[in-house]
């Protein structure tokens, strides 16, 4: 099987290749900014790498979010037209899926973290199962002071994973059976193993119904002088 | 030699647009227009935009490649605006035209807003050609553009406050009339008098610049007035006598580049262009004068995607192509 991964929800974007199991070919950098350049030359210089060709592909994985709305919406609009391209099917994977995904090897429960800006972060928790995670509760979108309600509530010993730094320092401190870990980002390599799962089971959804994954109502401020910025825009 | 067939996307604002154009020819044009998703907040919400664009665009280049009835393999290259515009917005169409082309190993344009809506008249005839000054207002821009020859450009004039298309939308909010504020004022102005009520027409020392925050003013007060003294404005009178004063400002300034540079056709584009007293006077004048005037189809004023496609068509003749690392600009300027 060969699957195309694309990871912008975070501070840091990848390009995958690979069966789900292992990466054929792989480009990342960290950067909130600059998916629009950074996407479409990585899969050129991963599908070089890898020796693909778009058309021999049999999936495309993207992480929906939640996290930075440019990168997802960047990531999904790239993964839309090269799925379409090629005429296969897309695999949406939330962003914490693969977060906690990346610590799967933990013998704790997981609370995996996505910042999601404004004082707020994304979190859901997960347990460790063989070959992954399975998540075992909603996912949230939470204050700082929230999070570590949520955190105190779980009776269990808990690994919080990915971007926690983006809480106040000091927020967790203090509440039982608590440790962190890293990575801080999820990774495209980690969404292409979650999608691996969608893939075997040919759970894909019909690409209409391939969403970002928000969390949060738009912001709805109309702000006149967006209407010109530094230059006319068009309407 | 058949001629390039063209693949145009546009999402710098609150249309998504796809179409597919052969030459000058539109295959097909196909919208997914936000303005009810907008209407309720009286203005384009940048997020409710983005929102929809990502949402719209997968099913839409598909329909307009069915429409087509053209393989997405048969085509020449995919053209998508690059800016200006709302970098949220732009993103998306941007994104998903690069990535398509990459895919399919075309070509990749990535073509300036502004630049399309000077192309869009050739959709429509032949014998719309340079030397040609052309009106562009709609509810982000109001320049006058001087085109000597096909891609080359020179902004005479531009709006030194609101836009046309900004000023119809305020004035419109403001006597509660609905948004877009253009078409609700062009209905309210039916049976109005233009003359009614004189409202200030700014900057007659700049020949070809625009200002239209001194007509807010001046409408502002005026309806102010009315309420103070108990009376209802004439609604009727008041819609047109303003719409009277932004037409009035858009023909003059247009009338003075078309002298100042010689130019022997008179093109149109964005939204402001569909208004039917604009088109209406612009028509006279022309006439008077023995110019040729091209205003697209209401449909091609508006932003869609044939008209990035159609200057996708020319970019590509001319063996153009845009780099894959290329970035949206939000602040593109014409000619740079
Ligand atoms: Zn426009």
């Amino acid at each position: 099987m060969r699957i195309v991964a694309i990871e912008t929800a975070t501070g840091a974007t990848s390009v995958a290749l690979g069966d789900g199991r292992t990466v054929a070919a792989s480009a990342g950098r960290a950067d909130r900014r600059g998916h629009v350049g950074f996407l479409v030359p990585a899969l050129d210089f991963c599908f070089a790498q890898a020796g693909w060709r778009p058309q021999e592909i049999d999936v495309v994985a993207v992480d929906v979010g939640p996290g930075l709305f440019g990168g997802i919406r960047a990531g999904l609009a790239t993964a839309q037209a090269l799925a379409g391209a090629a005429g296969v099917p897309l695999a949406p994977v939330c962003s914490l899926d693969a977060v906690a995904f990346q610590a799967s090897t933990a013998h704790r429960r997981i609370w995996a973290v996505v910042d999601a800006r404004r004082g707020e972060v994304a979190v859901a928790p997960y347990r460790p199962v063989p070959g992954g995670v399975m998540r075992d509760g909603a996912v949230e979108l939470v204050s700082a002071n929230a999070f570590r309600g949520l955190l105190e509530d779980d009776p269990t010993q808990k690994l919080v994973v990915g971007d926690w730094e983006a809480l106040p320092a000091g927020e967790l401190t203090g509440v039982h059976g608590v440790r962190t870990g890293g990575p801080r980002f999820p990774s495209a390599a980690a969404v292409m193993e979650v999608a691996r799962g969608l893939a075997e089971r040919e759970a894909f959804p019909h690409p209409d119904e391939v969403r970002p994954f928000y969390l949060r109502d738009p912001d709805v401020r109309i702000n006149w002088s967006d209407y010109r910025r530094e230059g006319p825009w068009p309407g | 030699m058949s001629e390039p067939l063209v693949l145009g996307v546009e999402t710098s604002c609150d249309e998504t647009g796809v179409a597919v154009v052969r030459g000058d020819t539109v295959l097909s044009n196909v919208l997914s227009s936000q303005v009810e998703a907008h209407a309720r907040f009286g203005g384009v919400v940048p997020e409710v935009a983005a929102r929809a664009h990502v949402e719209a665009i997968r099913a839409l280049t598909h329909r307009a490649l069915a429409r087509a009835g053209v393989h997405p393999m048969d085509l020449d290259a995919v053209a998508a605006t690059r800016g200006p515009g709302l970098a949220g917005a732009l993103m998306v169409g941007f994104s998903y035209g690069k990535a398509l082309a990459w895919a399919m190993s075309k070509p990749f344009l990535g073509i300036d807003h502004m630049e399309g809506h000077l192309f869009a008249p050739r959709l429509e005839g032949p014998d719309y050609r340079p030397p040609a000054v052309v009106l562009l207002a709609s509810g982000g821009h109001s320049q006058i553009v001087h085109m000597p020859d096909w891609g080359v450009y020179e902004v005479m004039g531009s709006t030194i406050d609101d836009a046309a298309g900004e000023a119809f939308d305020k004035l419109a909010r403001f006597l509660g009339m609905g948004f877009p504020g253009g078409p609700a004022i062009d209905r309210a102005a039916e049976g109005g008098d233009p003359h009614a009520v004189r409202f200030p027409r700014a900057l007659p020392d700049r020949p070809f610049d625009f200002s239209f925050s001194g007509l807010k003013t001046a409408v502002t007060i005026y309806v102010r007035r009315h309420h103070q003294a108990g009376t209802l404005p004439p609604m009727n009178d008041v819609a047109a006598s303003l719409q009277e004063a932004i037409v009035d400002v858009l023909v003059e300034k247009t009338l003075n580049a078309v002298e100042a540079s010689g130019a022997t056709t008179i093109g149109g584009g964005g939204g402001v262009l569909a208004n039917r007293r604009l088109r209406a006077r612009l028509g006279e004048e022309a006439e008077r004068r023995g110019i040729h005037l091209h205003l697209p189809a209401p449909t091609l004023c508006t932003d869609n995607g044939a008209m990035i496609a159609c200057a996708g068509v020319f970019r590509y003749r001319r063996g153009e192509r845009t780099p894959l690392e290329a970035e949206v600009d939000s602040s593109l300027r014409l000619g740079s």
